[in-house]
């Protein structure tokens, strides 16, 4: 009896779960565009994403933020409704390989006018970005602060803790062997147990963050006065008045790609726009002049503001400054074996 | 059904072997095991066998826990986090509940909206906001004289932001069910010659019991699986498993290994229970007794 | 005399702890609503100038109105589910008899034990076949999985200590199964059923980890809507909708308390006018 009163209730409860649950669009003339989110990617979809919506009469949608197990998991379902996904490129790489990622068609997509090294078998790059040194501006003089990382990890004469991103892509391990002395040039592959024994003097300095919020509030408050940071964090903070600046001397260069999931019945779609996108340096620079991350295209240099060129990797003010570009076909094969070792490391 | 069969009944010793029939009551857990059935663990079938298939058939993934120090470690700091995380909670939430059911509803108002206020404010933002108490140039340090102490990136940082989540969840069921005590009890041996604190030990602790344990239940299973709050109030050395599985589902993509991380979670949180039941009655909260 | 002494000083410590601890649990609130008048674009406290920006930025903004309203409806739903299978389950455990009671106390347990991501990947393949990804009812399933033991514990705590010959005596009088538990079971065991539904409604209001995997353009609930930027960044608008949600939660929780006062003193009239 009370079962059966049980029963009617729960089949009553999934009847009202039914009712609301609407259908959603076929295979209509859309495109969902994946990116880390938050006000960052309302700005980029904005400036070169729903313009060729609006052009092409395809609709934008937006999903966020990205997540590799996500990915993965539409694609071996064979249900893909992730049209363009920004990823990190070791990412790419591993996904490439294990077929989860479409492969760049050049027929299609002009990647003529890109720098080739940030051009993958599946992805192509959406920005560039640094990591730099980033010092309070209160703590240490625009004269007086760390230039290299070799002072960067010099505790004795800028004292104070250091902050480092806690994934092993985070570039910790590339300031490390530069502080070491090894040349830029011989950096890849990685000589993890030197890393680790120059990060080994600064440990108990070492502060790790998680998120680009944790970054800026712990350099803008002081608690770590020094940072290896995203350099859009560091300007962004820069710009709403903390005492932050990023050193530009020695910085890493990085980006983030943009890919094709396989099985994306929309890739037709995915692939015109990825090519409008990276032939057109105006609507770029729109969204590097927001974010101070450097466009994909260096053509689209000529339309970013004076005051932001200043602040990003790609200027001609800051690409000579620059030590490395991070090898992320490195990182690929080795993110696995290394991440397990940070743990170790940070856990001892 | 007679006043006495039914008080009977739980000391009716099982004489019985083998599966019991399914009685009336009983039919009324189906709809649940059901439910539980399709959505949780059919799914959950396909993803935990992963562990022994992904990336290949074998029992590698379970190996590779024992390929370095530093799971086991996390395992072993999973576990001691949530139990001091328990330990605290009801430290705290006991005197806070008992204290609910003797206040004037005035103050029993006040005391339950202090519960339940959290509950409104995500866990996210929560716990951006006790990084900003607890660092180093934080309010507290900022009132504190001296240089500033470490609350934040270490085990009592890491509590703190637990047991703040907890608390709501260990209150409600132990208010709850002392609510239900009937005091005149303590009065009645108070009135016998029993001094306070033995009556209150005697008489009223026993039956607030299965509050009790419900919520040390709660808390303790519950804070198992935390992830955010470890990660952004706790040092590296505070690493809990559930971010670590989320780094290998999410991050490296080892899914086998994340499956495994999961599968043996499971098994020692499982063995646990199954030991606290013998030393406390948890068992016959979730019906397992009898 | 010193045993009322001595009991005073047991009930005025006890009433500091309680005090202490309740401000402990609402100390983060008083960082939260602050932080969401600040007029930077970043988690600051105390903020340095104040604004309505924030919360400008979330009514303004469709994707965060209509996440406010899914996550609602698929709270409410969840509660609804998660009570009537829970409190049914914990009936059926405490006083039933039925097979395997091991395993199925294991299984209730289940969706607290399996960590949530975990959970959330099996979820997900499974429903991106079924189509049930970014709806309604896919959310409601999930969340009243999770939040069900909550329901289950609470209220298996109070049938234990619940004692049956009430029900008996209510059997007895000619009560059939029905009144008897809507009248003299339920009541009693009604705070824990009511902490039980607190429980599931917070447990799908915040839940993030599933609700990540299962969520998507066409339907994103609040949690997932804050988490979505906090990689790159996160604003103060997660803080303005914090204190929103607070401020209606004490606005519902003054409503009840002026009501109960009411009905006091109507109570007290009508009691006052039968013994006059």
């Amino acid at each position: 009896m009370w079962a059966g009163r049980g029963r009617a209730a729960v089949s009553a409860c999934a009847l009202i779960a039914l009712a609301g649950c609407g259908g959603s669009g076929g295979d209509a003339k859309e495109l969902t565009v994946v990116m880390w989110g938050g006000d960052d990617q309302q700005k980029a979809v904005s400036a070169y994403v729903e313009p060729w919506g609006k052009e092409q009469g395809v609709k934008i949608k937006q999903d966020s933020p990205t997540d590799y197990a996500k990915f993965r998991a539409q694609v071996e379902a064979k249900k893909v409704s992730w049209g363009v996904v920004e990823v990190e490129p070791n990412f790419a790489v591993t996904a490439c390989k294990s077929g989860w990622a479409l492969k760049i068609d050049k027929a299609k997509i002009d990647t003529s006018k890109l720098d080739q090294k940030l051009v993958g078998d599946c992805a192509v790059p959406t920005l560039q970005y640094a990591f730099t040194i980033g010092y309070n501006t209160t703590v240490f003089s625009a004269q007086n602060h760390p230039k290299t990382w070799a002072e960067f990890f010099d505790t004795k004469r800028f004292p104070g803790k250091r902050g480092f991103w806690k994934y092993a892509t985070g570039a910790m391990f590339e300031a490390a062997l530069l502080a070491d002395g090894v040349p830029a040039d011989k950096l890849y592959p990685l000589d993890i147990d030197r890393a680790f024994r120059k990060l080994d003097t600064i440990k108990k300095d070492i502060v790790f963050y998680e998120t680009g919020e944790q970054q800026q509030q712990l350099v803008s408050s002081g608690e770590t006065p020094l940072i290896q940071a995203w350099n859009g964090r560091i300007f962004a903070a820069a710009k709403e008045g903390k005492p932050v600046a990023n050193e530009w001397n020695q910085h890493l260069l990085s980006y983030d790609q943009l890919v094709i999931p396989a099985g994306y019945k929309r890739a037709d779609l995915a692939q015109q726009w990825l090519n409008w996108f990276l032939n057109n340096p105006k609507a770029q620079a729109i969204y590097t002049n927001h974010s101070a991350y450097a466009p994909a295209s260096d053509a689209a240099l000529d339309y970013v503001n004076p005051d932001v060129r200043k602040e990003i990797p790609t200027s001609p003010e800051n690409a000579p400054k620059r030590a490395a570009i991070i090898d992320y076909s490195y990182w690929a094969d080795n993110y696995d074996k290394v991440s397990e070792r940070l743990n170790e490391w940070m856990a001892q | 059904m007679t006043a006495e069969a039914a008080t009977a009944e739980p000391a009716a010793p099982a004489v019985r072997r083998g599966l019991p029939r399914l009685d009336r009551w009983g039919l009324l857990v189906l709809p649940l095991v059901g439910f539980l059935l399709a959505v949780l663990v059919w799914p959950l079938t396909a993803v935990l066998l992963r562990s022994f298939t992904d990336p290949e058939p074998g029992v590698e993934n379970y190996l590779a826990f024992f390929h370095s120090p530093v799971y086991l470690d996390v395992l072993v700091n999973t576990f001691v986090t949530a139990g001091l995380v328990t330990l605290v909670t009801l430290l705290l939430g006991f005197p806070y509940s008992y204290l609910m059911t003797l206040a004037s509803p005035f103050w029993r108002g006040v005391l339950m909206l202090a519960v339940l206020v959290p509950f409104w404010t995500s866990l996210l933002v929560r716990t951006f906001a006790w990084v900003l108490i607890l660092r180093d140039t934080g309010v507290v340090n900022e009132l504190l004289p001296g240089p500033p102490v470490p609350l934040l990136r270490n085990l009592p940082g890491v509590l703190i932001g637990m047991v703040q989540v907890m608390l709501p969840f260990a209150v409600l069921p132990m208010y709850a069910a002392m609510r239900g005590i009937d005091r005149r009890l303590l009065q009645a041996a108070e009135g016998l010659g029993a001094r306070p604190a033995f009556a209150f030990w005697r008489i009223y602790a026993p039956l607030a019991v299965p509050g009790v344990a419900a919520s040390a239940l709660l808390v303790f299973v519950s804070s198992l699986g935390f992830y955010v709050t470890p990660a952004l109030l706790g040092g590296p050395k505070n690493i809990m498993i559930g971010e670590l599985i989320v780094q290998q589902l999410s991050g490296v993509l080892r899914w086998g290994f994340a499956s495994a991380l999961a599968v043996i979670l499971l098994v020692v949180t499982g063995g646990l229970l199954m030991l606290m039941s013998r030393l406390v009655d948890l068992r016959r909260l979730l019906g397992g007794a009898r | 005399m010193s045993g009322m002494a001595s009991r005073r000083l047991v009930r005025a410590s006890l009433g500091a702890l309680a005090v202490l601890t309740g401000l402990y649990l609402v100390l983060p609130v008083f960082i939260v609503i602050p932080m969401s008048f600040s007029d930077s674009a970043f988690l600051e406290f105390p903020p340095k100038a104040w604004s309505w920006r924030w919360y400008e930025n979330f009514l303004g903004d469709e994707t965060w109105v209509s996440s406010l309203v899914s996550s609602v409806q698929v709270g409410v739903l969840v509660t609804l589910c998660a009570v009537v299978l829970g409190t049914a389950a914990a009936l059926g455990m405490i006083r039933g008899r039925y097979p395997l009671k091991a395993l199925v106390s294991a299984l209730v347990m289940a969706p607290v034990l399996v960590p949530y991501v975990i959970i959330g990947l099996a979820v997900y393949a499974v429903f991106l076949d079924l189509g049930l990804t970014e709806t309604l009812l896919g959310f409601v399933l999930v969340h009243t999985a999770l939040a069900v033991p909550y329901v289950v514990i609470t209220v298996s705590s109070a049938l234990m200590s619940f004692d049956r010959r009430l029900e008996n005596a209510a059997m007895s009088l000619g009560a059939g199964p029905i009144v008897t538990f809507a009248r003299v079971t339920l009541p009693v065991i009604l705070p824990s059923v009511l902490s039980g539904a607190v429980f599931a409604f917070v447990t799908s209001f915040d839940e993030v980890v599933t609700s990540v995997f299962l969520s998507g353009p066409d339907f994103t609930t609040l949690p997932v809507q804050m988490w979505s930027g906090v990689r790159v960044r996160i604003d103060p608008t997660v803080a303005a909708v914090s204190s929103m949600l607070l401020l209606v939660t004490l606005a519902l929780f003054a409503v009840a308390g002026l009501a109960r006062l009411a009905r006091r003193v109507r109570a007290g009239g009508a009691k006052e006018r039968r013994s006059s």
